[in-house]
C-alpha cells in the first residue's frame, strides 16, 4: 500500500509581479506515490514548492485541485485522521516553533498531550529521546537558553514522540553538530528499514539524501521534474561515458599524458589530488572496455591502480542539471 | 541511548488517549507556566493594579459625592471606580486575548505546530481563553482586596448580591468573548489585529462608564446610544447596582441589564464562533497560517 | 552576477573614507524608524483615536470633580485642564521611555543589536538613535492631545513667554526621562526580560507626581515620595506656565528648573556608566546576542 498518494495536487497563490497581483502555481498538478516504509527525499531549489506540498499533506494548507491520501486518509475530508498518522518537523530553522518559556521536557509533555500520548508512555519516550539527543541534563532548562542546535534536537524529539507511521521532515539535520547528524540519519534509516516507518523529507544536503533515500523526487517551479532512485537519476542524466581511476601516485603532467595516450580515452575530464592518491576521471568511448583494459596498461607503465569504476554524476550534478533545465 | 534501544521503545505501540479535557488542561497549564516564568511581570502587574486603585482613591477625593448619589451609585467614588477598574480588565481579556495569542503563535511558528496535532483548534482556543481568565482572577481579586482592606471601601456583600454579581460577570464574559472570537477570526486572516481590538476595547471602556456615570453621556445622545450597544455597559451597571446599591436579580434595573446580556450572548456567540471557524478555514485555504 | 564579477566588484576600494558623524547616524536611525512606523499606517490612526478617547474621558470626569484642592494648590484652573496636562505629559514620557526599552528588547530578539554594535557605531550613538524617533512621535501625540483638549474646553494660555517657558520645562522633562530610559535599557541588556524599571516608574509617577490630583491630597507620610521623580517638578512647572501664565523667571517655576537640572546633572553620568557596565558585562559573558 502507498503511505502517501498524491493525485494532480495543485495549490495557487497570488504574488505581485510588476505591481499587479498574478496567480502562480506553487504546486502544479503533482502526482506522487510513496510506498510504506520508504525513505523518500524531496529536493528542489528555494521556492520550488516542497514546503507547500508538505504542508498540504500535513493538512495545514487546503489544496485548490486534486487530492492526496496520507495513510489512506483524504487530506481534506479526513484531516483529523491524517494528523493522527503523521509527525511533522517544522522547517523553521532556529527552533522558533517551540515555547521558549517552557523547558525542553515541558515542551515535549505539552505536545504529547495534544497528540493523545498517554502520560506514562509519554514520560518514557521523552526520557529516551532526550537521552538519545544527549539532552538529559538540559531537560529542565528553558528553551530560550538553548543554542540553535539544541532547539533543533528538541524539535526532532517532539516529531518522533508520538511514534507516528509517517514522518514529514523539513531539513531534519540542519543546525545539528556532525555527531548528532550522523546518529539522526542512522535513526531515520532504522525507523524506515526496521520499523517500516515512511519518511518524507526535504534536504539541501545531497550527500545525506543520496545515502539515505530509496527514491528521490526533484521539484522545480511547482512540478516534479524527476523521480527515481539516486542511481537511476544519475544514469538518466549522464551525458558522457567516463571512468574514474584511483592511483596511489600524485598525478602530474607526465601521468596525465599517459592516460591521454591510451586508446579509447578521449580526454581527461577532471583530476582530484589527495594526500596519497589521485583520482582521475577520463572520458572514454566504451566504459566496459576501459574498465577491463586501462588498469593493466597503467600498471605496465609502473602506476599502482587502487580502483576503477564508471563515473556517474553526483546527485548534486543531477540536481543542478535538472533544475537549471526546467526553469 | 543507542538507535537500537530507541527503536525497541518505538516498537511498543501506545494506545491513543483521546481526552478533550486533558488537552485543554495541557494548553492552560503550559500557558500558565509561561506566564509565571516572567517573574518580574507578575509582580509589576500586581503592583500596577494596586497603584491604580490608590490613584483613583486620591482622585476620588476631588469628586462631588452628590454627583454619584443622585444617580444611585452611593457616595463613594472609589467604590464606583473599583467595580469598573476591577472588571474592565476582563473586558480586555475577552476582546483581545485570543487575537493577541493567535498573532503571537503565528509569529512564533507554534500555531502550525499545534494545528498538525490531534487537538481540535476550537479546543485549543478555548484552552487559551481559559488561561486568560484564570490569570486575570488574580488581578480581579487583588483589586477588590486592595479596595476593601487597604482603602476601607464599603460594598454590599451578601449571598444575593454576590450571586447577582457573579451571574452578571459570567454573562458579561460570554457576550464579550463572542466579540473576541469575531476579532480573532478577522485577525487570523488579515494579520493586523491590534488596531481592531484596541478600538473595540478602548471604545468599550471609554463609553461604558468605567470612571464616570454613564448618564453624563446623555448630553451627547449619539454617544450615549453607542454606549448602549456594548454588553459591558449593562454588566457594569448591574454589578454596581448590586455591589453598591444592594440590588439583586429580582430588581427591575438589574433584571433589565441581565436580559440585555442574555440577548447579546445568544445572538453574538454563534456568530463569533462562526467567524472564528471561517477565519481558520480561510488561512488554511490561502496557505497563510505561518505568514504575518 | 557571477562569482568572478562579484569578486572584482569587491576588490574596488571604497571611494570615501570619511566616517559618518553622530548626527548622520542618528538621522539614519530616525529614517529607519519612520519607515517602519509608516508601514503601520492604520496604527497611527488608531493611536490618534486612542488619544482622543482619553482626553474626552477626562472631560466627563471633570463634570463630577470639584476644584477646591486645585485652588488650594495654586493651580487656578479647572480639573479638565489640570488632568489633560498631567496625563498628556505623563503619557508622553512614559510612552517614549517604554517604547525605547521595547525597541531594545526587539533588537535583542531580532539579532540586530549585535549587528549594530559590531559596526562603527558606539553604544551612546545607539542609545541616542533608538530614542530620538520615539520622542518625536511622543511629541506628535502630546500636541494632538493638547489640541483636542483645547477643542473641548481645556484652557491653555496663549502668552508666548509662558509657552516658551513650558517648552523649556518639556525639554528638561524629556532629558530627565531619557535617563530613566537608559537605566532601563541597561537592565534589559543584562537581564533580557521585560522592563520593571519603566513599569514601576509608570505607576509610581501616576501615584506620586500629581498627574491626576494635586499633591496636597496625599497624606503627608507619603507625599514626599513625589520629590524623587522629575515628573513632579516638570508637571508643576508646565502647569503653572500653561494655566497661570508663569514663566521660567517665576520663583516656583525657577525652583522646579533648578531641581530638574540637579537631577539631570547627577543622574545622567550614572545612567551612562550603568549602561556601559551592562554592555561591557554582556560582552565579557558573551550574552550580548542572547535574548
Amino acid at each position: 500500500m502507498n503511505a502517501i498518494e498524491v493525485l494532480s495536487l495543485t495549490k495557487r497563490f497570488q504574488r505581485k509581479d510588476d505591481g499587479k497581483k498574478r496567480p502562480f502555481a506553487a504546486v502544479d498538478s503533482i502526482d506522487l506515490a510513496v510506498e510504506e516504509g520508504e525513505l523518500f527525499g524531496l529536493l528542489g531549489p528555494n521556492g520550488a514548492g516542497k514546503t507547500t506540498l508538505i504542508k498540504m499533506l500535513c493538512t495545514l494548507i487546503l489544496p485548490d485541485e486534486g487530492r492526496a491520501l496520507v495513510n489512506g486518509f483524504d487530506i481534506v475530508k479526513e484531516a483529523e485522521k491524517v494528523r493522527a498518522s503523521i509527525g511533522w518537523l517544522h522547517g523553521e530553522t532556529g527552533g522558533r516553533a517551540l515555547y521558549w518559556r517552557l523547558s525542553a521536557r515541558d515542551n515535549l509533555r505539552f505536545y504529547a498531550s495534544l497528540q493523545n500520548v498517554p502520560p506514562d508512555f509519554a514520560e518514557k519516550r521523552i526520557d529516551a529521546l532526550l537521552d538519545f539527543f544527549d539532552m538529559t541534563e538540559e531537560a529542565s532548562t528553558l528553551v530560550k537558553d538553548f543554542s540553535t542546535g539544541m532547539k533543533v534536537k528538541v524539535m526532532l524529539a517532539r516529531t518522533l514522540l508520538p511514534n507516528p507511521p509517517i514522518l514529514m521532515m523539513d531539513e531534519p539535520t540542519v543546525g545539528l553538530d556532525a555527531a548528532t547528524a550522523v546518529e539522526t540519519r542512522k535513526l531515520l534509516k532504522a525507523l524506515s528499514t526496521d520499523l517500516g516507518r515512511t519518511i518524507l523529507f526535504t534536504s539541501h544536503n545531497m550527500f545525506e539524501v543520496e545515502r539515505l533515500c530509496t527514491r528521490i523526487a526533484i521539484m522545480n517551479s511547482g512540478k516534479i521534474v524527476a523521480i527515481d532512485t539516486p542511481l537511476r537519476l544519475s544514469e538518466i542524466t549522464k551525458e558522457i561515458k567516463a571512468v574514474e581511476v584511483r592511483i596511489s601516485e600524485i598525478a602530474d603532467a607526465k601521468i596525465l599524458d599517459l592516460f591521454q595516450g591510451f586508446e579509447g580515452v578521449q580526454k581527461v575530464v577532471k583530476t582530484e589530488i589527495g594526500e596519497d592518491y589521485s583520482l582521475i576521471q577520463v572520458q572514454v568511448e566504451d566504459e566496459q572496455k576501459a574498465i577491463a583494459t586501462l588498469p593493466e596498461f597503467l600498471q605496465e607503465k609502473g602506476l599502482n591502480v587502487i580502483s576503477i569504476q564508471r563515473a556517474l554524476p553526483t546527485l548534486e550534478d543531477v540536481y543542478m542539471k535538472l533544475t537549471r533545465k526546467s526553469t | 541511548m543507542s538507535v537500537s534501544s530507541l527503536l525497541g521503545l518505538f516498537r511498543e505501540e501506545a494506545p491513543r488517549l483521546k481526552s478533550t479535557f486533558r488537552q485543554i488542561y495541557a494548553v492552560v497549564w503550559a500557558n500558565l507556566m509561561i506566564f509565571f516564568s516572567y517573574k518580574y511581570s507578575v509582580i509589576t502587574d500586581l503592583l500596577s493594579m494596586a497603584a491604580s486603585i490608590f490613584m483613583y482613591f486620591f482622585m476620588g477625593l476631588q469628586v462631588d459625592p452628590t454627583q454619584l448619589s443622585s444617580r444611585g451609585y452611593g457616595q463613594s467614588y472609589i467604590a464606583f471606580a473599583l467595580v469598573g477598574v476591577a472588571t474592565s480588565q476582563y473586558l480586555w481579556i475577552c476582546l483581545s486575548r485570543l487575537s493577541h495569542i493567535i498573532q503571537h503563535d503565528i509569529r512564533g511558528g507554534t500555531l502550525e505546530t499545534v494545528a498538525v496535532t490531534q487537538i481540535k483548534m476550537g479546543v485549543y482556543f478555548i484552552g487559551q481563553t481559559i488561561r486568560g481568565y484564570l490569570i486575570s482572577l488574580i488581578s480581579l481579586f487583588g483589586t477588590f482586596a486592595v479596595g476593601l482592606f487597604a482603602l476601607g471601601v464599603t460594598l454590599q456583600i451578601n449571598v444575593y448580591t454576590i450571586a447577582t454579581t457573579v451571574t452578571t460577570f459570567l454573562l458579561m464574559i460570554v457576550a464579550n468573548q463572542a466579540i473576541g472570537f469575531m476579532t480573532a477570526g478577522i485577525v487570523m486572516v488579515y494579520k493586523r489585529g491590534d488596531p481592531i481590538t484596541f478600538i473595540l476595547a478602548g471604545l468599550n471602556e471609554f463609553l461604558s462608564g468605567v470612571l464616570y456615570p454613564l448618564e453624563l453621556l446623555q448630553q451627547f445622545p449619539i454617544v450615549y446610544w453607542m454606549a448602549r450597544m456594548f454588553p459591558y455597559t449593562y454588566a457594569l451597571d448591574a454589578m454596581r447596582k448590586s455591589l453598591i446599591g444592594g440590588a439583586t436579580i429580582l430588581s427591575p434595573d438589574v433584571y433589565f441589564d441581565l436580559t440585555m446580556l442574555i440577548i447579546f450572548s445568544v445572538v453574538l456567540l454563534p456568530i463569533g464562533l462562526k467567524v472564528l471557524q471561517r477565519g481558520y478555514n480561510v488561512i488554511r485555504k490561502n496557505g497563510t497560517m505561518a505568514t504575518y | 552576477m557571477k562569482t568572478p564579477e562579484l569578486i572584482n566588484f569587491l576588490k574596488e576600494v571604497p571611494v570615501s573614507g570619511r566616517e559618518a558623524s553622530v548626527l548622520e547616524k542618528v538621522y539614519a536611525f530616525v529614517v529607519r524608524d519612520f519607515r517602519t512606523w509608516w508601514t503601520y499606517k492604520l496604527w497611527v490612526s488608531i493611536d490618534i483615536l486612542g488619544t482622543l478617547m482619553f482626553v474626552v474621558s477626562y472631560y466627563f470626569i471633570s463634570k463630577i470633580v470639584t476644584t477646591t484642592s486645585l485652588e488650594a494648590a495654586g493651580y487656578g484652573t479647572d480639573y479638565l485642564t489640570f488632568a489633560v496636562i498631567g496625563v498628556a505629559f505623563q503619557q508622553y514620557v512614559f510612552s517614549s521611555v517604554s517604547t525605547l526599552s521595547e525597541s531594545i528588547r526587539g533588537e535583542q530578539w531580532d539579532g540586530t543589536m549585535e549587528t549594530i554594535l559590531s559596526s562603527k557605531t558606539g553604544f551612546r550613538t545607539f542609545l541616542l538613535g533608538e530614542s530620538v524617533f520615539r520622542f518625536i512621535m511622543g511629541s506628535y501625540f502630546l500636541v494632538t492631545a493638547l489640541l483636542v483638549g483645547e477643542a473641548i474646553g481645556v484652557k491653555i494660555t496663549t502668552n508666548l513667554g509662558s509657552i516658551l517657558s513650558a517648552a523649556v520645562m518639556t525639554i528638561l522633562l524629556i532629558t530627565s526621562h531619557m535617563i530613566v530610559g537608559i537605566l532601563s535599557a541597561a537592565l534589559i541588556l543584562k537581564v533580557k526580560e521585560g522592563d520593571p524599571i519603566v513599569w514601576s516608574f509608570s505607576w509610581l509617577t501616576q501615584l506620586f507626581s500629581g498627574v491626576l490630583y494635586p499633591l496636597n491630597l496625599l497624606p503627608s507620610q507619603i507625599s514626599w515620595i513625589g520629590a524623587i521623580f522629575p515628573l513632579t517638578y516638570s508637571l508643576d512647572g508646565i502647569r503653572r506656565c500653561l494655566t497661570v501664565e508663569a514663566t521660567i523667571f517665576s520663583p516656583m517655576v525657577a525652583e522646579d528648573i533648578v531641581k530638574l537640572a540637579i537631577f539631570i546633572v547627577v543622574s545622567l553620568p550614572i545612567a551612562l556608566k550603568a549602561f556601559k557596565a551592562a554592555y561591557d558585562s554582556t560582552r565579557i559573558d558573551g550574552s550580548l546576542g542572547q535574548y
